[in-house]
């Protein structure tokens, strides 16, 4: 064991070096322009161009077009892409990319805290293990952002991060800290085990989930309005009345679990629920109505019932993972149908990396592409299933002026490959992210070329 | 027909006597008539694909396979399907499976289990059945689980999802063992502070085991010299239906499926083999195969392996998704299977990962969803590929099989429609009624006694 561990290190010590070596450090030059001509555009945005041209111009995308109608500068870096197809960095709602390393080792795992069901206060951030070697494996399939949310245990299981599947460290790769809030409600979120292991405890039913979620958001609300009136006596105006009033007046105490909900109960930003079964789905979106929040839904998998209803809400849906299986007796196709049968009634829909069974999560994050492919061959238009795992994730989590598509602006996050990205026999050759063309190797093609030899 | 239960293989090992032997339910009645699927793209998996492909099927069986058009030669009275712009294969075969088990994957009472029967929990109604079936697959090997060193023994079905459970035995399939090792027998036993709870104590259990038979066969051979002598006071040893089976591997009457990952643990799983006389049919999972093909491509032992799973534990970390074509190109034969009620419903887009990883070509692709596993459960002679004289066991697929965007659209098992996807309901012409729910990914740790 201790051998492996210094391998892996070397390993990851090797990997940080080559991440390093990628970015623009404060050697790079200062400006770069780089020229990525004759390939296949997908611009997700506005549709198809062939023979196109790319122009990337300090990390950003300057200019799209067809060959001719873009002016390539003079000092431009020209990268080839004749036979190749170049579409934008694929981006992923849903992982645990940084949370987990080995599945079975809890030592490398941190995602989730099932010590109470509410934890609003978890801040993904804190655990975000950028090093991770699975993120090399992730980027080398073109993913090139990530929605990082915690393990499915608590109904409110913490605060999800943004991130770029590249950077010098943590904190270059995180785009956005606390961008939502991870929800869940359902048959796995009840204690009839207790928390982690023994007897059965509160909240055993969905009805004590409910109860205690409702509880939860009125006491955030009653916090908010105490801390709002505590913060109107300045401690100077408290002395001013007196040393009585000062001995009755305790310092107010933050309660940041509470604290932590506010901006999800003004509803700047989104909540995410994780839910199955229609009428866990109708259940809590009530309780999402009582409280205003905004909400995106995520997997719905067994809500074939009331895709009308949840088209009539106008919330985004992460549909799937298209692979959970269909209960006895209903068709095979009744999950495969699924996001054809939502973006059919205007659902604005993501698909995410998510399988049933299995290894899955984060180990899975390349086949991404995969997922939506399937959803298209069940009945998703090609351009709705290309814009679930680019656009339309940009867009639900607020990233859809910088990310999702291949429009000026725009980062440079670009994928070059020998075919349809959907396709599971697509290789792809090069991804660029702010336009750094990335190393394409990971601690699994060393292991190739070590054995290969 | 053999039946692979206790009692018809005991009756076989000790008295050789075949007189005993239930026959088998499984022909085709004489009424299915001659079929035949033109105009396809066939992938025959043993030769080649070819362009405007037709298939006659009768009684069952391949008849005739033609190329460009040309005619099969089959009566005027067949039934025509016009395959024009689809694809068709040999039917899918999983060779790790261990769906509809209901939920008794793994008897992890004890790290040496060889007489348990996995067709004692078959259970011919599971829904993972129907959904295996609407992903083409028409053969699966049921395996018992990896909980422990030496578990049971398999069963081979035909995915005719819809008939009774002993119309469903692949007739006349040999039978395989299950044996594990590495993370999941010492985790096991481990955690209720048993042996084994380390690699060394796993493989000593194996050891022990095959000693405890030899014992046993030598009992058994001085009662049977001294029946043959004449001798009547001989007093036969008792039968004992663990140490039985152990002496069928030995006798080398089970093909043996082995659970493992690690490079060292294929080399010292081949060297007990050689040890006591026994050969590996294939190592399952086996994600490790890639850093010593060179060294087990000579014992002609398969691999069962996954396409890319990785990282789920500390044994699954050196996996790469080239393992499979690496371990190929050293002279290993390789299969991809499942081990999961969800992967076996697409285990031809699995195959066609092994495109992109390494670059296998297509043909070599579909074998490994096909003919290699047909060869891993012993059946290759029968199915995996388009031959003349092969069961009829065919797949029309809307694109190419090996693409993101394929879906199987029929498939036939010996001739015989058992899945439709135009067909209303659930597009099964032979299942009526309730399925059941079986449970679980159908994944190999499943229900071992600590957990998943």
């Amino acid at each position: 064991m201790k051998t492996t561990a210094t391998v892996t290190f070397l390993l990851l010590a090797a990997a940080l070096t080559a991440r390093a070596q990628s970015m623009p450090g404060p050697s790079a030059p200062k400006s770069t322009t780089l020229a990525i001509t004759g390939g296949k555009l997908l611009t997700v945005s506005h549709g198809v161009i062939e023979n196109g041209t790319l122009l990337i111009i300090d990390g950003k995308i300057a200019a799209v077009g067809m060959a001719g109608k873009v002016v390539v500068p003079r000092d431009a870096v020209v990268v080839d892409a004749r036979g190749l197809t170049v579409y934008p960095g694929l981006i992923d709602p849903d992982s645990t990319l940084g949370l987990t390393e080995v599945g079975s080792d809890q030592n490398s795992n941190d995602l989730a805290e099932p010590s109470d069901e509410i934890m609003p206060h978890m801040h993904i951030a804190d655990a975000f293990h950028a090093e991770t070697e699975l993120i090399p494996v992730a980027r080398l399939n073109g993913v090139t952002n990530a929605v990082v949310a915690p393990g499915t245990d608590d109904s409110v299981a913490g605060q999800d991060i943004f991130i770029q599947l590249a950077g010098a460290n943590r904190d270059a790769m995180i785009l956005g800290r606390d961008v939502a809030l991870a929800m869940n409600y359902g048959a796995e979120q009840r204690r009839r085990g207790g928390r982690g292991g023994g007897k059965s405890e509160f909240p055993s039913t969905r009805m004590g989930l409910i109860t205690q979620l409702r509880q939860s958001l009125l006491d955030a609300q009653h916090y908010e309005v105490s801390r709002d009136a505590a913060e109107k006596k300045t401690p100077d105006k408290a002395s001013e009345k007196g040393d009585k009033a000062d001995k009755s007046d305790k310092p107010f105490e933050r309660d940041l679990k509470l604290e932590a909900l506010l901006p999800y109960l003004h509803g700047e930003r989104p909540v995410v629920v994780g839910v199955y079964e229609g009428y866990d789905v109708e259940t809590f979106m009530r309780v999402a109505a009582e409280f205003h929040l905004k909400v995106i839904l995520n997997h719905v998998t067994r809500s074939q019932e009331i895709l009308d209803e949840i088209a009539a809400w106008k919330v985004p849906v992460i549909v799937g993972p298209i692979y959970e299986m269909p209960r006895a007796n209903e068709r095979f196709d009744a999950v495969y149908t699924l996001p054809a049968e939502l973006a059919k009634r205007g659902v604005k829909i993501a698909i995410s990396s998510a399988e049933a069974g299995g290894p899955g999560g984060a180990h899975s994050v390349r086949n991404l592409p995969y997922a939506a492919g399937f959803a298209a061959a069940y009945g998703l238009p090609y351009d709705e299933a290309l814009k679930s795992i680019t656009l339309n994730v940009a867009e639900i989590f607020g990233f859809g002026d910088r990310l999702g598509s291949l429009d000026v602006g725009k980062t440079a996050n670009v994928v070059l490959a020998n075919g349809d990205p959907l396709d599971v026999r697509t290789e792809v050759k090069q991804v660029y992210i702010a336009g750094v063309a990335q190393p394409m190797v990971s601690r699994q093609t060393r292991l190739r070329d070590e054995y290969s030899k | 027909m053999r039946f692979h239960r206790v009692s018809a293989h005991l009756l076989v090992g000790i008295f050789s006597s075949a007189s005993v032997l239930a026959s088998a339910q499984t022909a085709t009645p004489a009424s299915v008539p001659d079929l035949v699927i033109k105009n396809a793209t066939v992938m025959t998996a043993s030769h080649g694909t070819l362009e405007h492909g037709a298939v006659w099927v009768h009684a069952g069986k391949i008849a005739a396979v033609s190329a460009q058009g040309a005619s099969t030669g089959a009566p005027a009275s067949a039934v025509v399907v016009d395959a024009s712009g689809k694809w068709l294969t040999p039917g899918i075969i999983d060779p790790h499976s261990h769906s509809a088990l209901s939920s008794d994957v793994n008897e992890a009472t004890s790290p040496v289990t060889p007489s348990m029967m996995m067709i004692d929990a078959f259970d011919n109604r599971d829904k993972a059945l129907y959904q295996a079936l609407a992903g083409g697959v028409t053969t699966e090997l049921l395996l018992h689980g990896s909980a422990n060193m030496i578990g049971g023994q398999a069963v081979v079905i035909k995915n005719k999802f819809g008939l009774s459970r002993d119309a469903m035995l692949f007739p006349n399939a040999p039978r395989s063992i299950k044996f594990a090792s590495g993370e999941n027998p010492k985790r096991v036993y481990g955690s209720r502070n048993q042996l084994p709870s380390t690699r060394m104590g796993n493989f000593e259990v194996m050891r022990q085991s095959f000693e405890n038979a030899k014992s046993y066969m030598a009992g058994w051979d001085a009662y049977n010299a001294k029946v043959a002598k004449g001798d009547k006071a001989a007093t036969a040893p008792k039968v004992d239906l663990k140490l039985e089976a152990l002496a069928d591997v030995l006798r080398g009457k089970l093909y043996v499926q082995i659970h493992c990952y690690r490079a060292d643990e294929f080399l010292t799983e081949e060297a007990i083999a050689h040890e006591y006389g026994y050969k590996i049919r294939a190592f399952h999972h086996a994600l490790e195969m890639y850093k010593v093909a060179g060294q087990i491509a000579p014992e002609n032992t398969a691999i069962a392996t996954f396409s890319d799973w990785w990282g789920f534990k500390d044994e699954a970390w050196d996996a790469i998704p080239w393992n499979a074509v690496m371990s190929m190109r050293k002279g290993v034969r390789v299969a991809l299977k499942s081990d999961s009620n969800d992967h076996i419903r697409r285990l031809n887009s699995e195959a066609g990962k092994m495109v992109r990883y390494g670059g296998a070509t297509e043909e070599e692709a579909i074998r490994m969803v096909t003919l290699n596993p047909a060869w891993i459960i012993g059946v290759d002679d029968r199915v995996g590929s388009i031959d003349v004289g092969k069961d009829a066991d065919l797949v029309v697929w809307n694109v190419d099989p090996l693409s993101t965007y394929a879906r199987a659209e029929k498939v036939y098992i010996d001739g015989d429609l058992f899945f439709d996807s135009a067909a209303a309901g659930f597009g099964t012409p032979h299942f009526t009624g309730v399925m059941h729910d079986g449970g679980g990914f159908g994944s190999d740790d499943e229900t071992a006694e600590d957990g998943d």
